[in-house]
């Protein structure tokens, strides 16, 4: 429902696991193959003097000190920066605007989440047969979405409890004119284990 | 206005895991690691001393390990590997959620697998004629498997358990559907 980047996620965890994979195939390939330890005592000394030369040859200024230590210094903050946006870029979506039509001679009208989250609410509360029930509205794909949750008591029968919420829905699609696409979540959780069962048949 | 593709959507993204939880935590670990070795670099540029480690003596380190004990690499390098392993696992597959979806003509809907549970346990208890609290229904995928513990001396009508299960979940309509089964203990619980 949030606009969660789900692929960079998956992306994430893939790339994590196949850095630890290599790391770690690697090191006990080292450990346990003969050749390959072997291999890596005559290459790995050559590589980190090549490394060591490239340093020598670009001193900074008056220093005489690297300048490439400053240049990879700056593409690990670039990294750390593309991981810091990843992470806040998780959840959200949120929206305040339920509807926004398009303008007239008359005018404009625009309707707030607010109105249909309050109006939900408000009756869904009127039911014994929900213990909890939230309205949040989001932006999917350009459009406005309602998503009711409801906890329902112990025993209420799942396509009871979507009847009653679409019913609702029904309900404020004639007081506004039109239908506004929602997304009904069924829940257990604590409240709902603490709460008594249902009396209705 | 025709919402069945953003149905679609909403049911598939409701229920499966975003991972969320699982990526912060990688790229937190990730964020650390990186900052710890810009800021080495850059003490290392301005001919500072290392907070722990000057970056020259970490790569002898990693030159010099065929020389540490053989055990140690393996054994860190399975582990390391493994939990490598686990990571691509997860990204790859599904990572579901225990829902269920409805069919609904004017909402999408997601069902948690728990209230499912709950509204057979009460319908198998009543054709059982026991109390709720005896009997258990766990929900999975493709399974609802029933446990009725009887009343001591009372039988329990095992079809009609059955027949009242199967005719709920038929009217509930849930994808993916789920077959049941029933399960009548054979042992019974005095005042049950």
């Amino acid at each position: 429902m949030n606009s969660t980047n789900r692929g960079a996620n998956r992306a994430v965890i893939l790339l994590a696991g196949l850095v630890l994979l290599a790391a770690g195939l690697s090191a006990a390939a080292v450990g346990a193959l003969a050749s390959v330890r072997d291999g890596y005592t005559e290459q790995a000394p050559g590589v980190v003097s090549s490394v060591t030369e490239a340093l020598k040859a670009t001193p900074l200024g008056g220093t005489g000190h690297s300048w490439l230590w400053l240049a990879a210094a700056a593409l690990l903050l670039v990294l750390v920066i593309l991981f810091v946006v990843f992470i806040f870029r998780q959840g959200g979506g949120h929206t305040r605007t339920l509807l926004s039509e398009k303008p007239t001679e008359h005018g404009r009208t625009v309707v707030d989440s607010a109105v249909a989250e309050q109006l939900l609410q408000e009756s869904l509360a009127t039911h014994p047969e929900l213990v909890a029930s939230h309205v949040s509205t989001y932006a999917v794909k350009g459009s406005s979405v309602l998503k009711v949750s409801v906890s329902c008591r112990r025993g209420v029968s799942p396509a009871d409890a979507r009847d009653l919420v679409e019913a609702q829905l029904l309900a404020l699609d004639e007081l506004l004119g039109s239908s506004i696409p929602a997304l009904i979540q069924v829940s257990g959780g604590f409240r709902v284990r603490t709460a008594g069962a249902t009396r209705l048949a | 206005m025709s919402t069945t593709p953003l149905y679609r959507r909403l049911n598939r993204r409701e229920t499966h895991s975003p991972l969320s939880g699982l990526a912060i935590v990688l790229a937190v670990l990730a964020i650390l690691v990186l900052a710890y070795l810009g800021t080495e670099f850059v003490l290392r540029a301005f001919g500072f001393a290392p907070l722990l480690v000057a970056p020259q003596a970490l790569a002898q380190a990693v030159v010099n390990a065929p020389a540490y004990p053989a055990w140690t690499l393996i054994a860190g390098g399975i582990v390391a590997a493994i939990i490598g392993l686990v990571l691509v696992i997860v990204a790859v597959t599904g990572a579901r959620r225990a829902r269920h979806t409805l069919t609904s003509e004017r909402a999408a809907t997601v069902i948690d697998n728990e209230v499912i549970a709950s509204a057979l346990a009460r319908h198998a208890a009543s054709a059982a004629h026991t109390s709720a609290d005896n009997t258990s229904v766990s929900v999975s995928h493709r399974t609802a498997v029933v446990r009725v513990t009887p009343a001591s001396g009372a039988a329990v009508d095992a079809a009609a358990v059955t027949a009242a299960v199967d005719e709920q979940l038929r009217s509930y309509d849930l994808k993916p559907s789920i077959r049941s089964r029933v399960i009548i203990s054979t042992e019974g619980k005095v005042g049950a």
